[in-house]
């Protein structure tokens, strides 16, 4: 309604209220989030910090020892085959991961009979229970009897225990994180692609543009916020990896008997809650957090030029 | 075009296949006795069970599964609601409102989720004892109202999905900035906000490793009650399965109604001019 | 709807979430120092299945004042987080806490998280126990008493009758016992097993299990010396379990299974192993996995060496617990040859109690299901006459260590030279 007679005054009320509402406001939406970080997120980071800076036994006893933990980490070999094993299984699950996500999600967006059924279908991973995922995946690399040693048999390649190497576990647990998070990342980028209205597409195939040109030049730019999520979020899921290498290799935390496929994140447990070290665990922690900050960062600046040149 | 089509369809399919086959097999071993589970080839067809082994599960006293399901019904939906309202809120701040320190907040939000949850649990837990919230609902949904995934999630979308001349409209109009928010951004936010709920509600009713921290036996969440069911030496496979078939049902229903959101939003979002 | 009725039910809904959450809330009430007569509540936390429930009912009824109330956690792998949590932050442990041997040996590290109980007249319960376990929840220079011994896993050598048939060897158990006096004897039976089986079955299940028996009958220390320090390299025990054990692995007797993984769990039903070193608590997953099919088949005999036993639990009281006097009562109630007989009549958990251990109740206990084997004699025996063994702190981690090596070396990435050296090295890296 707009506002008539007394205008002049009103006006300039309602210019002060909206001045207000436009400089306060937008803190006090963000405030929930800070507040319950706080509370809820600001205490256990402080204090782990804090640990880590302690000889600080589980069980016992805490000496203050400054940086030396993280001295000891830069020398740690165990660590640093961490670090290397979870940079390598990154690689190898997210790459294929998130370029089969954009081919599922592009196929989805098509009109099929079905969709609802299809579309919800991808996501059966993520309400499938851990107990079952586990017993389905070390049946299929079991070493004597699973179906992918089988599988391979079948042209002729011998069988593989797929624990007692590298690149072995890396591509089966790369299986696995694959299977549960690909359709994960297909919704994100279909609800994104769904955003695009239909005539760019319509003027694109007036001028004779295909099917993988639309894609490539269309659709990705258009969904690059969404890739740029994807891409963040599945490094930072990558860099703290912890639960499928677990359920892999048997609950075990050193990861295969020689720390074949041990993460950065089950050498942090390990540590912390197995060799009861919890200050060089909290030295950990805060490596890994420096980590995924220099991948993440990487990666975002990557994906921003790679899906097109915009804000 | 014909054969386009077939080709899509054979892909999807395969794709439904691998990702659904865990979840029939799960279905599966709920409806069976307990000696076929080891066999091998394993069992393919289900069996007759699944009443006898449901029954087993709502009597088993270690568990407490229906309470179980209980508060993890509260938890997820408390939960959810918050965050899609709080994030999408903050979502919308941090996309089209313009304030002084956004971008420095943005990222201070995004670092808060490079940090190792696994540590947080012993300081968390002593944050827990200091306000009495051990063994409380309270203790697995406050935490979690608004999540720096959600903000960023929100943000995402309503950078594409909010078109600028409307929002700019509405300014003139002199609409207030919740106003906007409500009338304009949260319409058009639908699929993104049905996506977070979706997979907020998921997260939640998923989570294990907090509430095993935080709650005793007799105050469970779902999965926590679920991992009541093993024994130390020996898992009764069907007994297990056929309580996460019965706490995956939920999950299901959530599903489906949230799919049809994000289709309903998606067929509005696609015809937009 | 109309916007004013969408955002009023909205808002009602987050609202009545909240306000639910807080209503169903309803903790632990926070302890306080008891009066005189006051009623008090004990909490006792324990995993798996411990067999108190009429051990409870018993107490309540000759102490009044006192009620019990037990919280239970089903598996240890998730006991073991809460515990260390509780005990790290001070709050949360009850008043008698369940210890696993593997966690009691780290927490002897620093023994004052819980009440020394020999402050509570423990010192006249020695003889109540066997001599190793009772050391074991005792600081080397005797002065604290950290816990009560509850059940062992006192172990027998479980082996399959049809197999050993087969490949011409004696079926009865006190035959078979005989064939393997020491653990060499073991190594040679296991040659003529393997060459008359061929293909189709290995001897035991994995190295690693093996490797643990041959260890604790080494002498009177293992990995560590009685003074914290690290001893792997020098131990000659350490050694000589090591080399008996490779030779093992060298003569192609171990499956190259890993325990609790699908095939290993297949195994006892497939035969890909005759024999394995088997504790009380796993005699119920043998017959489970196994299946009716094999109902005799299995049999038991006793393990090559002396004394063999693989676990075992402790009831300790956490300096946190607002009434330990009650509480060390209640321990030591619930440890007593009496409590320890109650228990393994309710769930088969073998006592670490000499007189319990001798009541006729457990000698005389057969399994069905293993061709009527006398367990609880095997069992009592292999028990009693286990010596004791000083385990430092970091015993389980520099032993998972040394395990790891012994799985490379089955796996053929790491030959018997490189894995030795491996063992040591991490296990030097580990104890640091």
């Amino acid at each position: 309604m707009r506002p008539k007679g007394g205008h002049a005054k009103r006006v300039a009320a309602s210019s002060l209220r909206s001045r207000m509402d436009k400089s306060v406001s937008p803190y006090i939406y963000i405030a929930p989030f800070f507040v319950l970080f706080a509370i809820f997120g600001l205490f256990p980071l402080g204090y782990t910090a804090w640990v880590s800076l302690h000889d600080w036994q589980l069980a016992g006893d805490s000496t203050f020892v400054g940086l030396d933990n993280f001295a000891a980490l830069f020398a740690d070999p165990d660590f640093w085959n961490a670090v290397a094993n979870t940079l390598g299984m990154f690689v190898v699950a997210s790459v294929p991961q998130l370029l089969i996500a954009l081919l599922l999600a592009s196929l989805l967006n098509r009109p099929l009979r079905g969709l609802t059924f299809l579309r919800m279908g991808v996501l059966a991973p993520m309400i499938t229970s851990i107990a079952a995922v586990a017993i389905v995946f070390s049946q299929l690399f079991s070493r004597d009897a699973g179906l992918a040693n089988w599988m391979i048999g079948l042209v002729g390649v011998e069988p593989i225990d797929w624990q007692a190497d590298k690149w072995s576990s890396w591509t089966a647990i790369a299986v696995m994180v694959d299977w549960r998070w690909t359709g994960y990342n297909a919704l994100i980028y279909l609800a994104a692609m769904q955003t695009i209205p239909r005539d760019v597409y319509e003027a694109a195939e007036l001028d004779g543009a295909s099917k993988a040109r639309q894609f490539w030049r269309i659709t990705i730019p258009m969904i690059k916020p969404a890739v740029i999520f994807t891409v963040i979020m599945s490094t930072i899921g990558g860099m703290q990896l912890f639960t499928e290498p677990l359920l892999f290799g048997q609950g075990e935390l050193s990861g295969g008997s020689l720390r074949q496929f041990q993460t950065v994140a089950m050498y942090m447990f390990q540590q912390a809650f197995e060799e009861f070290d919890y200050g060089y665990g909290s030295a950990v922690a805060w490596m890994i957090f420096i980590l995924i900050v220099l991948v993440a960062l990487v990666n975002f600046l990557v994906s921003r030029r790679m899906s097109g040149v915009d804000k | 075009m014909i054969k386009q089509n077939r080709l899509v369809y054979l892909t999807l399919l395969i794709a439904i296949v691998i990702s659904v086959f865990p979840l029939y097999w799960m279905f599966v071993i709920a409806t069976r006795t307990n000696d076929v589970v080891g066999q091998y080839p394993p069992p393919m067809t289900p069996g007759g069970e699944l009443g006898a082994n449901v029954a087993r599960l709502f009597e088993a006293e270690q568990a407490n599964f229906a309470l179980g399901m209980v508060n993890s019904a509260i938890a997820s939906v408390a939960v959810t609601v918050s965050t899609v309202f709080f994030c999408s809120l903050a979502g919308f701040a941090f996309a089209k409102l313009r304030f002084r320190g956004r971008n420095a907040l943005l990222v201070l939000i995004l670092g808060t989720m490079m940090i190792p949850v696994q540590m947080g649990i012993i300081p968390l837990y002593m944050v827990m004892v200091k306000l009495g919230w051990q063994n409380t609902l309270q203790a697995v949904v406050v935490p979690f109202l608004v999540s720096a995934f959600g903000v960023f999630l929100m943000r995402q979308y309503a950078l594409r999905a909010v078109p600028d001349e409307l929002i700019e409209a509405a300014i003139v109009d002199g609409s207030s900035s919740f106003r906007i928010y409500w009338s304009v951004v949260l319409p058009a936010l639908r699929p993104g906000a049905a996506v977070l709920a979706l997979f907020t509600f998921m997260g939640t009713w998923n989570e294990f490793i907090w509430p095993r921290a935080v709650l005793e036996a007799d105050n469970p969440t779902v999965q926590f009650s679920l991992s009541q069911l093993a024994t130390e030496y020996y898992t009764d496979y069907t007994l297990m399965f056929a309580g996460t078939l019965v706490a995956t049902l939920p999950l299901l229903a959530v599903f489906i109604v949230f799919g049809r959101q994000i289709i309903g939003g998606i067929m509005e979002g696609a015809v937009k001019a | 709807m109309t916007t004013q009725v969408r955002r009023g039910l909205f808002a009602a809904v987050a609202l009545a979430g909240l306000v639910a959450t807080a209503a169903c809330g309803g903790g632990s009430p926070a302890g306080e120092a008891p009066k005189a007569g006051e009623k008090i509540e004990l909490v006792v936390k324990t995993f798996s299945k411990f067999g108190y429930t009429e051990l409870y009912k018993k107490y309540e009824a000759a102490h009044p004042n006192i009620t019990i109330k037990e919280e239970n956690i089903a598996q240890l792998g998730d006991y073991l987080p809460k515990l260390q949590q509780w005990i790290a932050t001070g709050s949360g442990a009850g008043d008698v806490v369940a210890l696993e041997e593997g966690i009691l040996v780290q927490f002897m590290a620093k023994p004052d998280n819980f009440v020394n109980l020999l402050d509570h007249g423990a010192g006249s319960l020695q003889d109540k126990f066997l001599e190793w376990k009772w050391k074991q929840a005792l600081t080397p220079d005797g002065k604290t008493l950290v816990g009560l011994g509850t059940d062992v896993g006192a172990q027998g050598m479980c082996y399959r009758r049809d197999l050993f048939e087969k490949a011409g060897l004696p079926t009865d158990r006190e035959e078979v016992g005989k064939l393997w006096p020491t653990w060499e004897a073991y190594t040679e039976t296991g040659k003529k097993f393997v060459a008359a089986a061929g293909k189709d079955a290995r001897f035991f299940d994995s190295a690693g299990n093996i490797f643990q028996n041959i260890l604790m009958q080494q002498g009177d220390h293992t990995y560590f010396d009685t003074a914290g320090k690290l001893v792997i390299d020098t131990n000659p025990g350490v050694k000589a379990a090591w080399d008996t054990t490779t030779a093992m692995v060298g003569a192609d007797l171990s499956a190259k299974l890993q325990m609790w993984g699908p095939q290993w769990n297949a195994g006892f039903k497939t035969g890909s192993f005759a024999t394995i070193a088997c504790p009380a608590w796993m005699l119920g997953l043998i017959k489970e996995q196994a299946g009716a099919g094999l109902t005799g088949q299995w049999d038991v005999a006793r393990v090559p060496g002396s004394g063999a036993v693989r676990g075992g639990s402790f009831l300790a009281v956490p300096k946190q617990s607002k009434h330990p006097k009650e509480a060390a009562e209640l321990a030591t109630f619930l440890t007593s040859p009496e409590g320890q007989l109650a228990a393994f009549k309710a769930e088969s958990n073998f006592p670490s109690s000499p007189q319990a251990i001798d009541d006729p109740a457990v000698q005389s206990f057969t399994n069905a299901y293993f061709n009527n084997a006398p367990v609880g004699k095997i069992f009592g025996e292999s028990a009693k006459t286990l010596k004791p063994v000083y385990l430092g702190p970091d015993n389980q981690a520099v032993g998972d260590r040394v395990g790891e090596a012994l799985l490379a070396l089955e796996q053929g990435k790491l030959d018997a030279g490189a894995a030795w050296t491996q063992a040591i090295e991490s296990a030097k890296r580990t104890a640091k």
